[in-house]
């Protein structure tokens, strides 16, 4: 493994990491709203939260780079307001992860949400509670197994990005390379055995983030 | 402590809840098979089911009005309840489910402390235990304690007895008697059990299909069922 | 009886739909327009279809060795015909060096800033330059060579937002989304959306040749050496011309 092999592997579990933190206040509130108020425009939400899941990656990549480039409604924003460029940069890799991982996480989180005994939050209620203050003592922590499960399953999926970070932040060494991304170029440029490397690297981190994951919801839900 | 139901109307399966009635006695306890909207009754006045008619009041307070479109969350009626499942949380120690409720003292000024309400429930002892790890009377105990300490103006009971056998049933009549003699807290008392309300009611309603039937002192209501 | 004779009709023009003969022409990106216009000159006065394959040289190169069927190969530089000659996949004395063409500096049309010269590339308004893979695709390794011998390379090289092909590069300053980028001449030609800024000149720019061959492995070598003769014809080289290329010497 080159050092140039240890930055692209750092530099994805960075905006994988990063992209996952960044999800999780979104996600676990969506994922609490579908699973426990009814609201107009809820179905139309849920269908689009889960639309990455089963759009092929790179039409999502595409629609994220009509939004984003520096035309784009959200792009031109970010450029004329606060100076931001996204396309071609990494957070364009953060954000073509995080947009793919999302479904994940809401999925995950919406049926912790569920299984909570709304009973205990009812009770919860008659016992002098704000809904705030039932979401934050009860719901939250009894929902934490699943959630926690979910956002394992989003890192997992950002790690191995491909499809829309192709399409809206590019292949530029050392600001956009991921590992998937490397894997394809060396493939495209014949450097098979230089993909090899990253490839049981990437195997071994995904393997591990897995079994983390296994551990962390089996300790909590032991308690 | 003064309990009026007036015109209230929530639909069922199978039949409608309609309860125009006063509750004055210290414990009441409302008597009827399953099925017969008992639960939906207690939920109602708690505050977590809102009825499609009918107004009620406790004391000079109003809990709901459906004509105004009024329903004051349970949050603030200050109701407490007990329900079958007990529905402790079991996240959290016995201590915690005890303290989660807990209010400041009102100019009520009867004010119970954690040790006091956990003494008389004798689950002292057990504070620093996870609630799943309790048995079934000293479960019950926790959420009798927990609903106490929530400072109630009235406190509900969803056939708290009825998952015990009868004799831890027998043991748990007089922690039952001692909320109202100690704690001064007003109980609706609901059950299927003859025997559980003549040991403890001043006053039971009977409810059938949706309806209060009869009420009076247990054994004259009674005599029929036992 | 009617019925009979259209049936067989129709599978007569089944038949020579799948038979007819298809020539399939793995060509380099920049080819693209100009081979579409030769293509309908040459399906109309010959009975040969053409499928074209455009894309990076260095990924036909490599579909090819993989055994991609193909029957002709255009590429952009010459790295990547040496490399199938190597491997003995051309088909002996079909090689020829047909095309060339110029670097050019682009800008978007609307761009605020333009670079004078190649040096301006390392100016800090231009923060990001668009331009083939600069180590595989022909495009890219021109581009490179040429800022390698001007000393420019470590500059750019931070700023250089690295695209499939040549004509992915295009699009990228097309769309606004890079501040400048280096294609070939004849792909700025194409595009209304794009300016040139700067023209590297041939005696000072990377000697830049577009060899043609016909695969070894060609089901029809003489259509397509036919082909290989039409485009150094007088009329293709026309169109070619027409699009910005120079002839080979």
């Amino acid at each position: 493994m080159t050092a140039e092999a240890w930055q692209i592997v750092l530099f994805t579990i960075d905006v994988s990491a990063l992209s996952t933190l960044l999800i999780l206040p979104f996600g676990i509130a969506i994922a609490w709203l579908i699973a426990r108020r009814d609201w107009p425009g809820k179905t139309a939400v849920e269908t689009l939260v889960m639309l990455p899941l089963f759009v092929p990656p790179v039409a999502t990549g595409l629609v994220l780079l009509m939004l984003f480039s520096r035309h784009g409604p959200f792009g031109s924003l970010l450029r004329q307001g606060l100076g931001i460029e996204v396309v071609f940069t990494w957070r364009a890799v953060v954000l073509a992860c995080a947009v793919m991982s999302f479904p994940l996480l809401v999925r995950s989180a919406q049926t912790a949400f569920q299984e909570v005994n709304v009973r205990l939050e009812d009770i919860a209620r008659t016992l002098g509670a704000s809904e705030w203050r039932i979401f934050r003592t009860v719901s939250l922590p009894l929902a934490l197994p699943g959630i926690s499960a979910g956002a394992v399953l989003a890192f997992a999926r950002a790690l191995g990005e491909f499809g829309a970070t192709a399409v809206v932040a590019g292949m530029i060494p050392r600001q956009t390379m991921t590992i998937s991304l490397s894997i394809y170029q060396n493939v495209e440029l014949g450097h098979d055995s230089a993909a090899w490397p990253l490839l049981f690297v990437s195997i071994g981190i995904v393997f591990v983030t897995v079994l983390c994951g296994q551990m962390i919801s089996k300790g909590q839900r032991a308690r | 402590m003064s309990l009026r139901l007036h015109g209230v109307r929530l639909p069922q399966t199978g039949f409608t809840l309609e309860i125009e009635a006063r509750i004055d006695q210290p414990v009441a306890g409302i008597f009827g098979p399953s099925g017969a909207g008992k639960t939906s009754l207690l939920e109602l006045i708690a505050g977590l089911r809102r009825p499609i008619a009918g107004a009620a009041r406790l004391d000079d307070t109003a809990l709901f009005d459906a004509g105004a479109s009024l329903h004051v969350p349970p949050r603030l009626r200050r109701i407490g309840y007990v329900p079958q499942d007990l529905a402790l949380f079991p996240h959290l120690t016995v201590r915690g489910n005890l303290v989660y409720g807990y209010r400041p003292p009102t100019s009520d000024g009867e004010r119970f402390t954690l040790d006091h309400v956990a003494a008389v429930m004798e689950i002292a002892h057990l504070l620093e235990r996870k609630v799943t790890t309790l048995s079934g009377g000293e479960q019950q105990r926790t959420a009798f304690a927990r609903a106490i300490l929530s400072m109630p103006r009235l406190l509900l009971l969803d056939e708290p007895m009825s998952s015990l056998d009868s004799r831890l049933k027998q043991r748990l009549i007089p922690f039952l008697l001692r909320i109202r003699d100690e704690f001064h807290i007003p109980l609706i008392y609901v059950t299927h059990d003859a025997h559980e309300l003549a040991a403890l009611c001043d006053e039971v309603l009977v409810l059938e299909n949706g309806r209060l039937t009869q009420r009076g002192p247990p054994n004259e209501v009674l005599r029929d069922y036992s | 009886m009617r019925i009979r004779t259209y049936v067989s009709l129709f599978c007569l023009f089944l038949a020579s739909r799948l038979f007819a003969a298809e020539l399939t022409v793995h060509a380099a990106a920049s080819l693209t327009d100009a081979m579409k216009e030769i293509q309908a000159a040459y399906e109309k006065g010959n009975d040969t279809k053409l499928r074209f394959n455009f894309g990076a040289s260095s990924l036909l190169e490599r579909q090819i060795e993989e055994g991609a069927p193909a029957d002709l190969f255009l590429s952009a530089d010459e790295a990547k015909m040496d490399a199938l000659e190597k491997k003995g996949l051309l088909l002996p004395g079909t090689r020829r060096s047909l095309l060339s063409n110029l670097l050019v500096i682009i800008v978007a049309t609307d761009a605020s800033a333009a670079p004078k010269s190649a040096a301006d590339l390392t100016k800090a308004e231009f923060k990001k330059i668009a331009l083939a893979e600069p180590q595989t695709v022909p495009a890219g390794i021109y581009a490179r060579e040429y800022l390698g011998k001007l000393g420019l390379w470590d500059a750019v090289k931070e700023k250089a937002v690295p695209t499939e092909n040549v004509r992915a590069a295009l699009a990228a300053v097309e769309s606004g989304n890079v501040d400048a980028g280096i294609v070939y001449k004849t792909d700025a030609l194409i595009s209304k959306k794009v300016k040139i800024a700067v023209e590297i000149p041939a005696a000072e720019g990377p000697k830049i040749s577009y060899p043609l061959a016909v695969i070894k492995s060609s089901k029809q070598p003489e259509r397509a050496k036919k082909f290989a003769d039409y485009l150094a014809s007088p009329a293709a080289q026309a169109v070619f011309e027409k699009f910005g290329f120079t002839l080979a010497k």
